[in-house]
């Protein structure tokens, strides 16, 4: 499932060279994007759905990115967590400059670097909550016996050991969500980035996700996070917001 | 990663605050392999258990079209085998004179065999004087009789009339219980004979075999004495082999009168001298028959056994060559269903399949898990193919009469082929799923 040679350092494959240091000289740089742009070929026109995004992320940050419906911050996400290429631009994740990566390499990326938690949670349907947790470290080629162990343990950081062996349907919205990220910390990423992961919830559940992120970034987490809600987005230390593409504001509040 | 670790503050006491390094992931390369098609190989159980109609769909259409060709193929290599040792009885150092061939196929081939002068005693007389290469000869005619003892009726039994004793030898039979009529028995022409045990049984039913020796049978007329009965041959083709009565020939030639053709029957010592003697026997009867080398026909029929064999070959060849091809054509047809339920599937896993590549499987991982899955229910299918085919084949040869071979070749054949057919069925709907874009996969719904 992986290569049998793996990286256990920054500096093995993917590495072409260190990014240019920003000029604040704050060393630890996580995310570092120049001008990236997304253009959709829709035949007659084309939709640019980010023009120009500059922006860099150090470790340890807790990002909130805001806008208004259709402003990019989904297609924005997307490139972060390397789900998605850019039509121009550079992208480095840490220290790797993501933007020239074929397919299998972004695939490693998303596998090892990012923990990716979606709206809607996409889970595996007719899997185990311990089976979903597990699939990261299939594509990892992390063997059975340390496998389970490891998702067992991310399970009850999320407080679900007792539902592990429940299906997604057998769980509540606010549970399918802590498996999800489960899921996307159980490999130890650098990064977690969650897109609207209280969009399907409502407002109480909605504040346990958001302390469990709190507590997660307390715990060393990088995270950033996509919400149209201000009051979610105050409970960040930095706020994004983006309009038509573009980024309108950078504001640090904490 | 040492420069993340040093960055996390240490009071953090949850299993996410410490990222001291990546968990060890498998280096050796061969171990990994396997490992890895192991992994493969429990995702794909684990989607073949979660997905159980699909499945079962795509075992039906790969059972069905193993089952064809395992059944044909194990009823044509139990037919083979019949057919072959049936007729090596008489072994190939022994061929016959006849008046007409033993097949015949046309109308005008009939009427013009008809034509011919009969095969008499004479001939068998003037073969057995000059050839020096035969061996043994005998006379055999052939007729349908109806048997009868007391109330008991058998009809459709053959009864052979031959000369000498060492006919038995000839025609590859062998007596069971008694003995064979005596030179001087034969020579007086008397009411002896010896039958197949199917004779025995259905004239004195209930009553052990050896109870017939001495017990008198009605047939063609005349009263016979049974003094020996034959060690069965058993069925071919459902027909059996054991109605049979044989009677001296001079017996035959003095109750039924000498009017039919009969067969001359030499063998040789030695399967290399059977041409030779042939062409003796050949150059004797074509000299009684005022034929010279101009004449292109021989006035008889020579033939050894090998004529069956040749005349089964042929006439089976293209009946298998049309079943063979019907079981592939529904081999392919299982290929073609389990293409599409396998491209239906992808279709209907679209999500699966963006989740999948999302937290980080590769397009080799996405096509190695459709096609361990294709291979994995295709294979399954193969194996009870395979056992359905066998018993499909003995219900057939239950029905018709004739032994069979099960072998592991077939059955290694069945699954392997089945497992091809996965494959190359596997592989179109598999390389689709392997090579969608994550974002659009996430998006389906
Ligand atoms: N696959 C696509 N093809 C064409 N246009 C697209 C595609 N994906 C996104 N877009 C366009 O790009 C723009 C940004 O979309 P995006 O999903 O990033 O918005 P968003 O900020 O996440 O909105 P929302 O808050 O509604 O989720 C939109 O105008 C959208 O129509
Ligand atoms: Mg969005």
């Amino acid at each position: 499932m992986t290569e049998a040679t793996v990286e256990t350092s920054p500096t093995s494959s993917g590495v072409i060279a260190k990014p240019e240091l920003p000029s604040n000289g704050k060393a630890d740089v996580l995310i570092l994007m120049r001008n990236l742009w997304k253009t959709y070929d829709m035949g007659a026109e084309k939709v640019h759905a980010l023009h120009g995004v500059s922006f860099e992320v150090t470790r340890g940050d807790y990002l909130a990115i805001t806008g208004p419906s259709g402003s990019g911050k989904s297609t924005l996400m997307n490139l972060i967590g390397c789900l998605d290429t850019p039509s121009q631009g550079e992208y480095w994740l840490n220290g790797k400059n993501v933007s020239e990566m074929d397919d299998d390499e972004l695939a490693r990326i998303r596998n090892q670097e990012v923990g990716f938690v979606f709206q809607t949670f996409n889970l595996l349907a007719r899997a185990t909550a311990l089976h979903n947790v597990e699939l990261p470290l299939i594509y990892g080629g992390i063997p059975g016996a340390k496998r389970h162990e490891m998702a067992k343990q991310a399970l009850a950081e999320v407080d679900l050991a007792d539902r592990m062996m429940h299906r997604p349907n057998e769980l509540s919205g606010g549970q399918r969500q802590r498996v999800a990220i489960a899921r996307a910390l159980v490999n130890h990423p650098s990064i977690l980035l969650a897109d609207e992961p209280t969009g399907a919830l409502d407002t109480s559940t909605s504040y346990d996700i958001m302390n469990l992120f709190e507590k997660l970034h307390e715990a060393g987490n990088t995270i950033i996070l996509v919400t149209h809600e201000h009051d979610i987005a105050a409970r960040a230390h930095r706020i994004i917001s983006i309009r038509d593409g573009l980024i309108e504001k950078d504001e640090r509040i904490r | 990663m040492s420069p993340r670790s040093d960055a996390k503050p240490e009071a953090a006491g949850d299993a996410f605050g410490k990222r001291i390094s990546r968990p060890s992931r498998i280096r050796s390369f061969p171990v990994f392999r396997i490992a890895a098609l192991w992994e493969a190989f429990l995702v794909a159980a684990a989607s073949l258990r979660q997905n159980k109609l699909r499945t079962v769909l795509t075992l039906v259409g790969i059972i069905v079209g193993v089952t064809a060709v395992i059944a044909v193929v194990t009823i044509i290599k139990g037919l083979d085998q019949t057919v072959a040792s049936t007729f090596s009885s008489q072994g190939s150092t022994v061929f016959t004179i006849s008046k007409r061939p033993q097949v015949i196929t046309s109308r005008e081939d009939f009427i013009k065999f008809n034509k011919r002068k009969d095969v008499v005693r004479e001939d068998a007389e003037a073969i057995f004087r000059s050839c020096t290469a035969c061996w043994r000869t005998g006379i055999a005619a052939n007729s349908f009789e109806i048997a009868k003892h007391g109330d008991q009726k058998f009809e459709g039994v053959r009864l052979r009339a031959v000369t000498p004793a060492a006919m038995f030898d000839i025609d590859g039979v062998t007596i069971d219980i008694g003995r064979i009529w005596t030179e001087s028995e034969s020579a007086a022409a008397r009411e002896v004979c010896v039958v197949g045990p199917d004779v025995v049984t259905n004239l004195f039913p209930d009553v052990p075999l050896d109870r017939a020796i001495g017990q008198d049978i009605w047939t063609g007329g005349h009263k016979f004495t049974i003094i020996g009965i034959l060690q069965p041959l058993g069925k071919i083709f459902g027909a059996s082999r054991d109605n049979i009565i044989y009677i001296p020939y001079a017996n035959f030639e003095k109750n039924f009168g000498a009017h039919n053709s009969l067969v001359v029957f030499i063998q040789t010592e030695t399967a290399p001298q059977l041409e030779q003697a042939e062409d003796q026997a050949r150059a004797v009867l074509r000299n009684r028959r005022g034929r010279t080398f101009r004449d292109e026909d021989d006035g008889f029929a020579l033939e050894t056994q090998d004529v069956f064999l040749n005349l089964y070959t042929s006439a089976t060849a293209n009946i298998y060559v049309v079943t063979i091809g019907v079981s592939a054509i529904s081999l392919v047809v299982g290929g073609i269903v389990v293409m599409n339920i396998m491209l239906v599937s992808v279709t209907e896993r679209t999500k699966e399949i963006g989740i999948r590549k999302a937290v980080g499987a590769r397009r080799k991982d996405i096509l190695t898990q459709f096609l361990i899955e294709a291979v994995t229910v295709t294979a399954i299918g193969g194996a009870l193919g395979v056992l359905t085919g066998f018993a499909v084949a003995w219900l057939i040869a239950l029905l018709i009469g004739f032994p069979l071979l099960f072998s592991a070749w077939s059955a290694v054949l069945g699954v392997s082929t089945s497992s091809i057919v996965g494959v190359i069925s596997g592989l179109w709907p598999a390389w689709r799923a392997a090579k969608l874009d994550p974002i659009e996969a996430l998006r389906s719904e």
